[in-house]
């Protein structure tokens, strides 16, 4: 009689990789739905084309690697990796634009550094960075949110843009009030053009809200996500607090002291991707610190980052480029920020 | 701030960071009392111990009674194995053990004869010895009043109870009962946090007073400020049993109290539970009492207290047998050593394809390999889960770092940076990261979504670890050992050397006073030089190895008056082992005689004094050589290797004689006081060897009764035949130097006849001697074996006389040109240093590679075919033995022109 | 011309000057005994076999930091031969001696048929071989580092090399490496 043998424990939470992604894309759904509402169904059709070529591309690559395909598509990180590119573009980029920056973080910075869990860099991130340099027009090019310019653009009218470019024009830069620079970007030249916070803020862009018209509704619906996840305990607290902590104090102290050259706190926390970034692209475990405490600082890392660029840098918002210099440095935060283990209170 | 004793009082509870919440599983098993199982036919009783602190006190065949300790030993952390029940020990042999390995470990397999009958047991009364089960008529038994024991009384009832810690690690309980600090606090664990098992729980609610009285044992060793039994809160029946016992119980009011803990995996690990009730931190690699707090399992009291009140020892234990596999699921009372399958035949165990049996529970528990493995002391649960009860482990899936692992985990750690570092068994990284401080609870594994086993992970570093620890610390000890062992050859060389130093200084001093004759010795010698190279051929046969036997013989002839005491019974043996050899002595004697007579014109006192040293050197090598190591002492076969020990040094006292003696005899008058002096000592370590060598003699007919003696004698003497090889190449070399010597004082050729007697002799007796060995064995029960080895012993010689043979010439070389030295010199005592020299030379065996030196290419060459021959010739080593002493010979004469 | 002289006399300063500071630092700072041979001799396994030609370890770590092959210590096995090259900085070569010594054995003498000849205690490299002439010898085995030189001496061929097994202590804890025992003839359980 044989039996069966297996290390210990024996038994198992059922949870599994596969679930823990589609909470998380699950939880992003609803600012998914926010932003197409005010800002049409570009942000849905990009996340149509950035799911297709992810899947493609990871097929292709682990076919490559000699790896098992289907298991590893079945875990839906590159879902979640498309759904956070296509979100992050501006809804009506050329189709190219998604194409490229998803194949790049699929192939580049996810597979070729060993697949899921073997990333350096959040792989979202770095192809929204190589995108913005890349395409530093296209990517700053945001359709303008509802009630402002003419009639958001339709579902049909959205793939022409994207797709084809045809209409272009009629949705292209400000004047016609279609597509516009995002608050962050308008405030960020009404800035540096001498005019004060507050002036600026008076722009239709912010509508009044001195966040940004339609803005706002998309960072709360990202933070209700974020709090469903917490509640489910897929992510932990650590790095999002960290995150929204640190950006809070620091546009807190710059508010006060220069309310005219700074935007409030609020304005910092509800533009942009504060919120998108604070529970769906810095809270990707893989290239975060590790420890509680590393995370917290992993997190405040970022939120400082996303402060300093977006108040003193060349861009409007920063969040990618803090992700990727946190990235750089959560090896540096694990190897520092140890948690104390059991029976070595007060030696080492 | 209140003190931690305030706290305790209060109940205030810490909490640990980490655990999770498994399901519970205990209604399976929890639901009936602890029922007992029937008497099966065999028990497996595993003996760890015996081998190291134990031995074993029966054998197989054996009829043993319930409750006998089965093995005796001494030790401190000494635990006996006892019968489970009365029977007969049917095997004591290697079976495959209860352990996730289930390598097979040296077990006793009892077969039980029904009778189930106890032995007496110590300080119980007899019924309790009488009732088959004294555990469970509790009060009604007489008890041994506690109070009335000593502590070191109950300590080793507890310890001869063999009593371990039950809640799985199985540490003798004695020891964490005695330990060398204070205790403040004792901690009870009935915790039992494990999914699925349930046995404390039931002990608890049906043994509550017993618990407490062995909590009340406890109180009395170590005498704790308090005394906690912690209990988890989803189990209210058994802290309610606990409590109302610890109300009813002696022990001073306000010092021990019941603490429900909440629920949580592991609480019920001995650190977490120190965490949770005290707030502190056992030192990681330290023990719980150097925090004066010992933690013990409910179930181990409950066996102290059995095995101090009625002096049982500890053979059977609460068992859970649970999983939806057996249909009547339970705890049950099962004798230490019952077969696993026994069990779970009885519980109507229905196998699955692939079924998993798990020794323990499911987080921390092992699955067994094999089910005929026994119930160990610290076996609580048998688990055997149905497939859709606890299922295939899915594969291993990339790690994605979500740091689940880290929130769980009870220690603090970072298990995800342990599994990368143990996967790539970078286990010094891992180690870096506290690998030492996993307790393998196994929660990491258990919240992993990517299903990594990673305490298996951590087992294997774990391990790994270890022995690479081990392998460090043998390779440490290996280069300490070496070493010392080459500091121990550098300083007997040293030794040897300094005194080599000494004798020639000596040599200087005496020279002072007799310079005369030292000129008159150096011219002697330059004529003996021409009369050697004349007399080429002959001296040259003489440069044949002279046996220690020879030396004997010519002993005996020449210094037949003084000395023959000593030289005539070894004499005496080689006549009448081999004729042919008598023949042969009694020629070397005759021309011995000859030589002696003729050597007493010229003898310079130098020259004697040279020898004298020489030889008193040997013999003190030798003697150092021989000298037994004092681990050998016990063996009982000592007197007679000390006898065949003290028959070579009456060779080497008679080879020492011989030189001495012909100093007696010829010595000139300033030397003749120092020659008294030695012939007077030599003699009397003649005497005493004499004697040994009787004893040897005597013991040596004994030994041929006994097969083995016998086998040994054959071996002493197979080992004196290479000796007397070896020494015949040694006093081969020392003799031509005492030759170019003689020569040179007396410029007498004869010298050289009785130095060829001696060489023929030499070889003729160690001959007789190999023969002598081979005539001992035939009686002998052994004598193919013994045989066989002497084959193989001859051809090994056989093929180092070869080796030896060439080496020779190079230390004839070497003599030569030092006795050329000499001549020119004027000084006697350099010829001394020449023979030292020469002696080094020959020692130095494994100098192989120099032999075939540009001078003796030709020698060599002649001596090559010879050899080979000899090596060919192993059927008759004796041949080969003669051709190898041939080819000296010429090698020697070879030399000899040559020069 | 004043300008070569220049020159030469203040390069010929410059030389004397950093002579002394590296005549200074050569003796100020000396290294007794060889670090890196230190190094090696802590990878090598300490057998103190020969096997490599040398005798005893230290000679071979001596060797190997004076340029000689790394791939000469068959009981240091694969393991040992690629730390050493990963020190060295040298490319790992296979093992110039048969792989088979990779498992780990001990002496063990058949105590009836010794002798007592005494051969293999003076073969031991660390001594671990008690007893003395004619008494049988039997090998320490904790000390034995099973580097076979005892083998070779023996002139009745009574010392065998065994396989260190594993116990319960040493287990590795591969699950996936025991063996699956079918007792199928037996009763199923």
């Amino acid at each position: 009689m044989a039996f069966r043998i297996s290390s210990s424990p024996h038994v198992r939470k059922d949870t599994a990789t596969q679930a823990v992604m589609q909470k998380v894309i699950l939880a992003a759904l609803p600012g998914l739905a926010v932003q197409c509402y005010f800002f049409g169904w570009g942000s849905f059709i990009q996340v149509l084309l950035a799911i297709a070529v992810a899947l493609g591309a990871e097929a292709a690559v682990l076919k490559l690697r000699g790896r098992t395909i289907k298991e590893t598509l079945n875990d839906q990180s590159a879902i979640l990796t498309a759904l956070l590119i296509g979100v992050a573009l501006p809804p009506l980029a050329p189709w190219y634009l998604v194409v490229i920056g998803t194949i790049f973080a699929i192939v580049i910075v996810k597979q070729l550094y060993g697949g899921l869990g073997q990333n350096l860099f959040n792989p979202a991130m770095a192809a929204y960075v190589l995108l913005l340099v890349s395409f530093p027009v296209l990517m700053t090019t945001w359709a303008a949110p509802l009630g402002l310019g003419a009639d958001n653009a339709g579902f049909v009218d959205a793939l022409k843009v994207i797709f084809s470019g045809v209409g272009a024009p009629a949705f292209a830069l400000g004047i016609d009030g279609v597509s516009m620079a995002t608050p962050l970007d308008t405030l960020k030249t009404d800035l540096s053009m001498g005019l004060t916070a507050t002036e600026s803020l008076q722009k239709p862009i912010f509508g009044g809200s001195s966040t940004g018209e339609g803005w706002v509704w998309v960072n709360l619906a990202y933070l209700a996500g974020g709090i469903y996840l917490l509640a489910s305990k897929t992510i932990r607290w650590h790095i999002s607090t960290g995150l929204l902590g640190a950006l809070f104090v620091c546009s807190l102290v710059g508010f006060a002291l220069s309310p005219d050259t700074h935007a409030s706190p609020l304005f910092n926390l509800f533009s942009g991707a504060t919120m998108l970034a604070a529970f769906f692209i810095a809270t990707d475990p893989v290239t975060a610190a590790t420890s509680r405490r590393g995370r917290l600082l992993f997190g405040a890392l970022i939120g400082v980052l996303i402060y300093v660029i977006r108040t003193f840098g060349g861009y409007p918002d920063g969040v990618a480029f803090a992700v990727l210099l946190a990235n750089l440095c959560a090896p540096l935060i694990d190897y520092y920020i140890k948690p104390r283990a059991y029976g070595h209170r007060g030696h080492s | 701030m209140l003190t931690l004793l305030e706290q305790l009082d209060k109940g205030t509870l810490w909490k640990i960071p980490g655990g999770i919440h498994p399901p519970e599983m205990k209604s399976l098993s929890n639901a009936s009392s602890i029922a007992r199982l029937p008497l099966f036919d065999e028990y497996l009783l595993p003996l760890p111990q015996v081998g190291e602190q134990a031995s074993l006190a029966v054998s197989v065949g054996e009829q043993v009674l319930k409750g006998q300790s089965l093995t005796r030993g001494a030790g401190h952390s000494y635990l006996p194995v006892h019968a489970p029940t009365s029977g007969t020990v049917i095997a004591i042999e290697p079976r495959p053990s209860n352990h996730a390995s289930a390598l097979p470990v040296l077990t006793l397999v009892l077969k039980s004869d029904g009778k189930d009958d106890w032995c007496t047991l110590e300080g119980a009364n007899s019924d309790g010895a009488n009732t088959k089960s004294v555990s469970s008529e509790g009060v009604n038994a007489e008890k041994v009043d506690i109070a009335s024991l000593s502590r070191e009384l109950i300590l080793s009832r507890i310890q001869q109870a063999g009593i371990a810690g039950m809640g799985g690690a199985a540490f003798p309980s004695h020891i964490k009962l005695s330990p060398a600090s204070e205790i403040e606090l004792v901690i009870v664990n009935g915790v039992e946090c494990e999914p699925y098992i349930t046995a404390d729980d039931r002990l608890m609610r049906e043994h509550a007073d017993d618990i407490i009285a062995g909590l009340e044992i406890i109180h009395k060793l170590l005498a704790p400020k308090r005394l906690i039994i912690a209990i988890e809160d989803n189990k209210p029946a058994a802290a309610e049993a606990m409590g109302a016992a610890l109300n009813r119980s002696h022990l001073p009011a306000g010092t021990a109290r019941v603490t429900q803990i909440p629920t949580k995996y592991p609480s019920g690990g001995e650190k977490q539970l120190i965490q949770i009730i005290t707030g502190k931190e056992v030192p990681s690699g330290a023990i719980p009492a150097q925090l004066g707090i010992v933690v013990h399992n409910v179930g181990t009291l409950f066996a102290i207290r059995d095995a101090v009140v009625f002096g049982k020892p500890l053979i059977e234990r609460v068992v859970t047998v649970t999983g939806n596999t057996v249909s009547k699921p339970g705890n049950y009372w099962v004798p230490i050593g019952t077969r696993v399958t026994d069990v779970l035949t009885y519980c109507d165990f229905q196998s699955e394809p692939s079924q998993k049996i798990i020794m323990g529970g499911p987080m921390m528990g092992y699955a067994l390999p094999e089910s005929k493995v026994p119930i160990l002391k610290g076996s609580n649960c048998i688990l055997v889960p149905a497939s859709d009860e606890i299922g295939e482990m899915p594969a291993e899936k990339p790690c994605i770092r979500c740091g689940e692992c880290a929130v769980a985990c009870p220690a603090s750690l970072l298990p995800q940076q342990l599994f990368w570092h143990a996967k790539a068994e970078e286990y010094d990284k891992a180690e870096s990261y506290n690998l030492k401080d996993c307790i393998e609870c196994g929660c990491c594994s258990y919240v992993c979504p990517s299903d990594i086993p990673l305490v298996e992970y951590y087992r294997v570093a774990k391990a790994a670890i270890r022995h690479d620890a081990e392998e460090k610390r043998k390779a440490e000890r290996a280069k300490v050992r070496f070493e010392a062992r080459i500091a121990r050859l550098e300083e007997e060389k040293n030794a040897r050397e300094a005194k080599a130093r000494e004798a020639a200084e000596k040599r200087k001093a005496s020279m002072v006073g007799n310079e005369k004759d030292a000129i008159a010795a150096a011219l002697a010698r330059v004529q003996a030089k021409k009369a050697a190279k004349d007399d080429g051929a002959v001296s040259g046969v003489a440069a044949d190895g002279a046996g220690a036997g020879a030396s004997v013989g010519l002993s005996a002839a020449v210094s037949a008056g003084v000395n023959n005491t000593a030289a005539t019974p070894a004499d005496a043996a080689t006549t009448a082992a081999d004729p042919k050899a008598g023949v042969a002595a009694a020629i070397a004697r005759a021309k011995a005689k000859k030589a002696a007579a003729q050597a007493e014109a010229g003898e310079s006192s130098a020259q004697d004094q040279a020898s004298t040293d020489m030889a008193a050197e040997r013999s003190t090598e030798a003697r150092a050589d021989v000298n037994p190591e004092p681990s050998a002492a016990q063996d009982p076969k000592k007197a007679a290797i000390a006898a065949a020990v003290a028959r070579a040094k009456a060779k080497k006292a008679a080879a020492q004689g011989l030189s001495s003696a012909s100093d007696a005899q010829t010595s000139d008058a300033p030397a003749i006081d120092q020659a008294i002096e030695t012939g007077a000592e030599d003699s009397a370590s003649n005497n005493s060897d004499e004697n040994n060598a009787n004893a040897a003699a005597t013991v040596t007919p004994e030994g041929k009764e006994d097969p083995k003696k016998a086998a040994i004698a054959a071996a002493v003497a197979r080992a004196k035949a290479k000796k007397a090889a070896k020494a015949a190449q040694n006093d081969g070399v020392d003799a031509p130097a005492a030759d170019t010597q003689d020569n040179a004082d007396a410029a007498e050729k004869n010298v050289t006849d009785i130095a060829e007697s001696a060489g023929t002799d030499g070889a003729e007796s160690a001959g007789t001697d190999a023969k002598a060995s081979e005539t001992l064995t035939p009686a002998d029960a052994k004598k193919a074996a013994v045989a066989a080895a002497v084959a193989k012993a001859k051809a090994k010689k056989a093929a180092q006389a070869q080796a030896q043979a060439s080496n020779l010439q190079q230390a004839e070389d070497n003599e030569h040109s030092s006795s050329q030295r000499d001549a020119q010199l004027a000084q006697s005592d350099n010829a001394a240093e020449a023979a030292d020299v020469s002696e080094i030379a020959d020692i130095d065996v494994s100098n192989v590679s120099n032999v075939p030196d540009a001078a003796d290419g030709a020698v060599a060459e002649n001596a090559a075919p010879q050899a080979d021959q000899a090596q060919d010739a192993e059927q008759d080593s004796k041949k080969a033995r003669i051709a190898t002493a041939v080819a000296k010979a010429k090698a020697k004469k070879a030399a000899r022109e040559q020069e | 011309m004043s300008g070569i002289m220049i020159a030469v006399i203040l390069l010929g300063l410059l030389a004397l000057v950093f002579g002394a500071i590296l005549g200074f630092a050569a003796v100020k700072f000396k290294v007794e005994g060889n670090p890196l041979a230190d190094q090696v001799e802590a990878l090598l396994p300490q057998t103190q076999c020969g096997q490599c030609g040398y005798p005893g370890c230290r000679p071979y770590a001596e060797a190997i930091v004076g340029g000689d092959k790394v791939n000469k210590c068959p009981p240091g096995g694969v393991a040992t031969m690629e730390k050493i090259a990963e020190l060295m900085g040298v490319e790992p070569e296979p093992l110039s001696a048969t792989t088979e010594q990779q498992v780990k054995k001990v002496a063990y003498i058949r105590e009836d048929e010794c002798i007592g000849c005494t051969k293999c205690i003076q073969a031991c490299p660390v001594d671990a071989i008690v007893g003395a002439g004619k008494l049988m010898h039997t090998v320490i085995a904790q000390d034995c580092t099973g580097c076979d030189l005892c083998v070779e001496p023996c002139p009745v061929d009574c010392i065998d090399m065994i396989p260190v097994t594993q116990d319960l202590r040493s287990w590795n804890w591969k699950l996936s490496a025991i063996p699956v025992t079918q007792l199928e003839e037996e009763k199923p359980c």
